[in-house]
C-alpha cells in the first residue's frame, strides 16, 4: 500500500500545483514540499525495511487483478534491484524543483509536468507487471516532451519531437515484445514469467531481440543515441537533472529487471553484444565528449559514457557485474545531475557554455568551482567516491565474462580522466579568462542546497557502498540465479 | 416464423430509436421551429436506446428470430451501446448549430435514422438483411454530410460520398448476390455450409466483391478516397459521428459475416485483410503528414485507425481468434470516445492549424482536451487508444502467423509515423505564442460539455478496462 501512495502522490502534488494562486514564492515552496513528501516516505521504507532486508514484505506490495482475461494486474512491489533507483527518481525530483530558478514563467505547469513525469519514474521501478511497466514507461514521455518544448532553448521543438519519435519508437517495439511474451506466457505478471515463462529458446530470443532493441534506444547505447545530445543540450537544468539522472535508467533497469532474469536464453546470444555496446559508450562518450567546445554537451556525452558501465556490468551476468550495474545507475544519477546543475550556474553567471571563453572561475566561485572538480573526479571514476565502486565492480564483473570487453572498458577510465582533466584546466583553473568574471558571485543558496546533497551521498555511497549493495544483494542474487538456471 | 413476445423484446433498441425518429420529424411538422426540443428529444432517444441494450445486456438475453436473420448475442449488443452513446455526444455537440440552420428536426431525424440503421445492422445475419440495414444506415448520412447548405463544398463533399457510396454499395450487393448464387441461401449459418466445401472462384469473387464494398464503407485503401472530401464538406458533427458509429457497426458486421458465414475460407480473407491492412495504415499516415487543414489530418487519421482495426482481422486466425474479435471491439469503443472528442474540437477552434496557436494560453481546458485526445490517437498509455492498440498487437501476437507478424510490425512503425502531425497540433497549442490564424473560439455550452466529457472518458478510459474487457470476452463471436 504505501509503495501505491508514493508512487501516486506526486500526481496530487501535480493537481495541487495547478490549484496554486500565481505567486512565484509560494508556488515555489510548495514545490518543494510536494517533492519531499515521497523522499521522505521512501526514505521510511528504506530505514523500516530496506536495511533489514525486508523489502519483499507483504506490506510493501500490492497485487490486483485488472483485465482478467489477458492476465494483466495491478502489482507493485519493490526489490532490491529497483530501490535504489527508486529513491533516486524521489530525490532528483526534489532536487530539479530546487534547481529549477532558470525557469520563470509558467512555473506552476512546469512544477506539474515534473511530478506527472515522477509518477511515471516511481512507478517503473515499483511495477511487478509488465504491461503495468510499460503504461509508467510511457507516462515519463510527455511531461518530458513538453518540459523541454516549452521551457528549453530556442532549439527547443525540434529536440523535443525528435526525443519523443525516438523514444516512443523504441518503447512501442519494447511493448510488442512484451505482449508477445505475456501472451504466450499466459500472464503478465513479473513474479509468475520467472525463467523464460516456460517458452523455449526460440521463442524467447524472438521475444528478447525487440525488447532489448526498444531498451537500448531509452538508455541509449551509442549507435541508436543520436536524439540525445539535441535534448540533453536544449532542456532547462533541472528536466536535465531527471533527464540524465532517471529516464536512461528506465532503459538499463528494464535489461536487469525483465530482460535478464525473465529471459535468460534469449538474452544469452546477445549479452556479448550489449557487453560492446556498453564499452563502445564508454570510448565513444569519451572521445567525443574531448571534442565538445559546450560545457553542456561535454557533460552529456560524458553521461552517455559512463551509462556504458551499467550495461557492460549487466550483460556480465555475475554478481559482481550486476551488483555493479544495480549501483552504478544510481551513482550515474548523482553525478551526472551534480554536474548539469553546475554547469547550468557557470553558464548562468558567466553568459557562457562555450569551454574556450571559461577559465579561472575557481577565484570567483569556489563552491561551485570545487563543488565542479568533485563531480569531475567521481566522474572519471576516483578511489574513494561512489561511481569508483560501481564502475569497478562493473569492470570486474564484465572482465570475468567478456575479457576483450572489459580490458577495453578501463580505457574508458583513462579517457574520461583526460577529457575531465582537461576540462576543469580549462575551465576552474588557470588565469581569469575574461576581466568580466572578476565580478561574478559564487552559486547562490538554492543551487548549493540542490548540489551539496548530491556530492554528500557521492561521498557517502563512496566510502560506505554497503549501504546500497547491502539492500540490492538478494535481489542481484536472484536474478544470477536465474541466469545461471537457464 | 411465430413473432413471439420475446421478438419485441429483442427488438426494444431498435423500436425506441424509431420510435424517437418519427417523434422527431412530427415535431418539426407540428411544432414551432426550435432547436432545443428536437436536439433534446434525439438525446433522450440515444440515451433510450443505450438504456434498452444495457438492461438486456444486464438480463442476458440473447436468441435469434426472424428465422435467424436477426439475432440478438453480447455482440450485438455491445455494439448498440457504442453506436447509441457516440449518437448522444453527437446530438449534444450538433444542437446549436443544427438549430442555426433552421432545419434541426430534420437533422437529429438523420442521426437517429443512422442509429437505427446502426443498430440494426449489427443483429443482422442475413446477407440480404445486412445489405438492407447498411443501406438504412448510408443514405441519411449522404445527406448529412450535404446538410450544411450555406458552405459549397457540403453539397460537393454530399455528392462525392453519395456517388461513390452507391458504387460501394452495387459492389457490395454484386458480391452478396454471388455468394448467394453459390450457397442457395442469404442465411449465414447456410453460407458457411456452402463454404465449407471448398472456395469455388465464383465465390471467391463474391467474396473479394464483398470485402471491396465494406472497404468502401469503413474509408480502407485503396478504396478511401472519398474520406477527406467528405468528411472536409461535411457538418463537423457529422464528420465525427460517421467516422465513429456506422463504421463500427459496419465492422462489426463484416466480422459477423467473416466469421460465421465463411470460417473455412479464413486463409483467404486473412491474408486479403493483411494487405488491405497494411496499406490502410500507410496511406493514412503519410497522407495525413502532409495535411495543413486539421480537419483533413484528421480525416486521414480515420483513415489509418481504420488500418489498426483491419489489423486485428488479418489475425483471426489460430488461437488469436478470440483476442481479434475483442481487439475489434475494444478499439470501437476506445477511437469512438477520443475521435468524436477530436472532431468537436475543432468544431470549437476551427480547420485552420494556426487557429490552434497559443491555445493553452487562451483557452486552457479546450486545449488540455485535445491534448489528451491526440495523445490517444497516438496510441499512449493509459488512454482509451492505447487499449485498442494494445488488443490489436496482442491478437497479432497470438496468431502465430508470420504475415502478421508483419502487419504487427506496420502496427507499431505506423504508430510512430503518426506522432508528428498528431503532435504538430499540440505543439502549435502548448508550444507558440496565441495570434495568427482566424481567433477565438465559439460553441454552445452543450458543444463545450461533451468535449470535456469526452476527455474526461478517454483520460480515464483505464478506469473501465476491467469490467470493459470482462464484457467483451464474454460477449465474443467465438
Amino acid at each position: 500500500m504505501i509503495t501505491t501512495i508514493i508512487v501516486f502522490l506526486p500526481l496530487l502534488g501535480a493537481l495541487l500545483m495547478l490549484l496554486l494562486p500565481d505567486e512565484e514564492r509560494l508556488v515555489r515552496y510548495a514545490a518543494l514540499g510536494v517533492a519531499a513528501v515521497p523522499l521522505v516516505l521512501v526514505l521510511f521504507v528504506y530505514f523500516r525495511f530496506g536495511l533489514g532486508g525486508n523489502l519483499d514484505s507483504s506490506s510493501l506490495s500490492q497485487n490486483f487483478t485488472w483485465i482478467e482475461s489477458l492476465g494483466v494486474g495491478y502489482r507493485v512491489g519493490l526489490d532490491g534491484l529497483g530501490f535504489g533507483m527508486f529513491f533516486l527518481a524521489a530525490l532528483l525530483t526534489l532536487i530539479a524543483v530546487a534547481a529549477s530558478w532558470d525557469i520563470t514563467s509558467n512555473l506552476k505547469q512546469y512544477y506539474a509536468m515534473l511530478f506527472v513525469a515522477e509518477v511515471g519514474m516511481l512507478g517503473v521501478f515499483a511495477a511487478q507487471d509488465l504491461i503495468l511497466f510499460y503504461i509508467f514507461f510511457e507516462i515519463t514521455l510527455v511531461p518530458m516532451y513538453l518540459m523541454v518544448g516549452i521551457w528549453g532553448d530556442q532549439n527547443r521543438r525540434a529536440a523535443a519531437i525528435k526525443f519523443f519519435i525516438y523514444t516512443f519508437f523504441g518503447s512501442t517495439v519494447m511493448l510488442a515484445g512484451f505482449l508477445a511474451f505475456g501472451i504466450l506466457a499466459g500472464t503478465f505478471s513479473i513474479a509468475d514469467l520467472g525463467a523464460g515463462g516456460g517458452l523455449g529458446s526460440v521463442a524467447q530470443v524472438a521475444i528478447a531481440a525487440p525488447v532489448l532493441f526498444g531498451l537500448l534506444i531509452k538508455v541509449p547505447a551509442v549507435p541508436l543515441h543520436s536524439w540525445l545530445l539535441d535534448v540533453y543540450v536544449s532542456s532547462p537544468i533541472s528536466t536535465n537533472v531527471v533527464l540524465s539522472g532517471v529516464l536512461p535508467k528506465l532503459g538499463t533497469f528494464g535489461i536487469i529487471k525483465i530482460a535478464l532474469p525473465l529471459l535468460p536464453q534469449g538474452v544469452e546470444p546477445f549479452l556479448p553484444y550489449v557487453a560492446a555496446l556498453g564499452v563502445i559508450n564508454i570510448v565513444y562518450g569519451a572521445f567525443v565528449a574531448f571534442l565538445q567546445p559546450d560545457l553542456k554537451a561535454l557533460v552529456a556525452y560524458s553521461s552517455i559514457g559512463t551509462l556504458g558501465f551499467i550495461l557492460l556490468g549487466a550483460a556480465a551476468g555475475n554478481a559482481v557485474g550486476l551488483n555493479g550495474a544495480v549501483m552504478q545507475q544510481v551513482t550515474h544519477g548523482l553525478y551526472s545531475a551534480l554536474l548539469f546543475i553546475l554547469v547550468g550556474v557557470i553558464a548562468s553567471k558567466t553568459g557562457t557554455r562555450r569551454i574556450a571563453e571559461l577559465g579561472g572561475l575557481a577565484a570567483r566561485m569556489p563552491w561551485a568551482s570545487g563543488l565542479l572538480a568533485l563531480g569531475a573526479l567521481a566522474a572519471m571514476g576516483l578511489p574513494g567516491l561512489a561511481v569508483f565502486v560501481s564502475e569497478f565492480m562493473s569492470i570486474m564483473g564484465g572482465y570475468e565474462a567478456f575479457p576483450v570487453q572489459g580490458v577495453l572498458a578501463t580505457l574508458g577510465i583513462v579517457l574520461s580522466a583526460m577529457y575531465l582533466l582537461y576540462m576543469l584546466a580549462r575551465t576552474i583553473f588557470g588565469p581569469i579568462e575574461n576581466p568580466a568574471y572578476e565580478e561574478i558571485g559564487d552559486a547562490g543558496p538554492a543551487a548549493l542546497a540542490a548540489v551539496v546533497p548530491l556530492a554528500a551521498l557521492l561521498v557517502i555511497l563512496g566510502i560506505l557502498p554497503g549501504l546500497l549493495i547491502n539492500v540490492q544483494q538478494p535481489a542481484v542474487q536472484a536474478v544470477v540465479a536465474a541466469i545461471g538456471g537457464s | 416464423m411465430p413473432v413471439t413476445p420475446e421478438t419485441f423484446v429483442a427488438l426494444i433498441p431498435e423500436l425506441v430509436a424509431l420510435g424517437f425518429l418519427v417523434l422527431v420529424l412530427l415535431l418539426g411538422v407540428f411544432v414551432p421551429r426550435s432547436a432545443a426540443v428536437p436536439a433534446a428529444l434525439a438525446a433522450l432517444g440515444s440515451l433510450a436506446v443505450f438504456g434498452s441494450a444495457v438492461v438486456l445486456l444486464a438480463a442476458g438475453f440473447s436468441g435469434e428470430f426472424f428465422g435467424g436473420a436477426f439475432v440478438v448475442d453480447g455482440f450485438a449488443l455491445y455494439f448498440k451501446l457504442v453506436v447509441s452513446a457516440s449518437a448522444f455526444f453527437t446530438v449534444l455537440a450538433a444542437a446549436r448549430w443544427s438549430g442555426g440552420t433552421g432545419d434541426a428536426p430534420e437533422y437529429m431525424t438523420l442521426i437517429l435514422s443512422v442509429v437505427a440503421g446502426s443498430i440494426l445492422l449489427v443483429s443482422m445475419r442475413d446477407l440480404f438483411g445486412i445489405f438492407l440495414a447498411i443501406e438504412l444506415a448510408t443514405i441519411p448520412s449522404y445527406a448529412m454530410v450535404a446538410f450544411d447548405r450555406s458552405r459549397r463544398e457540403s453539397s460537393e463533399g454530399g455528392m462525392k460520398y453519395l456517388i461513390t457510396g452507391v458504387i460501394a454499395s452495387s459492389v457490395l450487393l454484386y458480391g452478396i448476390v454471388l455468394i448467394y448464387g453459390v450457397s442457395g441461401s442469404a442465411q449465414l449459418s447456410e453460407v458457411a455450409q456452402a463454404f465449407s466445401e471448398g472456395l469455388s472462384p465464383v465465390a471467391l469473387l463474391g467474396l473479394v466483391l464483398l470485402v471491396s464494398g465494406f472497404a468502401f464503407k469503413v474509408s480502407a485503401a485503396p478504396f478511401h478516397f472519398w474520406t477527406p472530401d467528405a468528411y472536409q464538406g461535411a457538418p463537423t458533427s457529422a464528420a465525427a459521428f460517421l467516422s465513429v458509429a456506422p463504421k463500427a457497426a459496419t465492422f462489426a458486421v463484416l466480422l459477423r459475416i467473416l466469421l460465421e458465414g465463411m470460417p473455412e475460407a479464413a486463409p483467404a480473407w486473412t491474408a486479403v485483410m493483411a494487405f488491405i491492412a497494411i496499406l490502410t495504415m500507410f496511406v493514412g499516415n503519410l497522407f495525413a503528414l502532409r495535411q495543413r487543414n486539421v480537419r483533413r489530418m484528421l480525416a486521414y487519421s480515420s483513415v489509418a485507425h481504420s488500418g489498426y482495426i483491419l489489423a486485428a482481422f488479418a489475425a483471426l486466425q489460430g488461437p488469436a481468434l478470440s483476442t481479434g474479435v475483442q481487439a475489434v471491439m475494444i478499439y470501437s469503443a476506445a477511437y469512438a470516445v477520443m475521435n468524436l472528442g477530436a472532431f468537436f474540437v475543432i468544431d470549437l477552434v476551427g480547420d485552420d492549424g494556426k487557429s490552434y496557436n497559443g491555445l493553452l494560453k487562451t483557452r486552457p481546458g479546450i486545449a488540455l482536451s485535445m491534448g489528451v485526445f491526440m495523445a490517444a490517437l497516438v496510441g499512449l498509455p493509459p488512454l482509451s487508444g492505447f487499449f485498442g492498440k494494445l488488443y490489436v498487437i496482442l491478437a497479432g501476437a497470438q496468431s502465430g502467423s508470420v504475415l502478421v507478424y508483419v502487419v504487427v510490425g506496420a502496427v507499431v512503425v505506423n504508430s510512430v509515423l503518426s506522432v508528428p502531425y498528431y503532435f504538430g497540433i499540440v505543439r502549435n497549442m502548448f508550444f507558440e505564442e496565441p495570434g495568427g490564424g482566424e481567433p477565438g473560439v465559439s460553441g454552445s455550452g452543450a458543444l463545450r460539455f461533451s468535449v470535456y466529457a469526452l476527455a474526461v472518458a478517454t483520460a480515464l478510459f483505464f478506469l473501465v478496462m476491467g469490467p470493459l474487457a470482462a464484457l467483451v470476452s464474454g460477449a465474443g463471436l467465438v
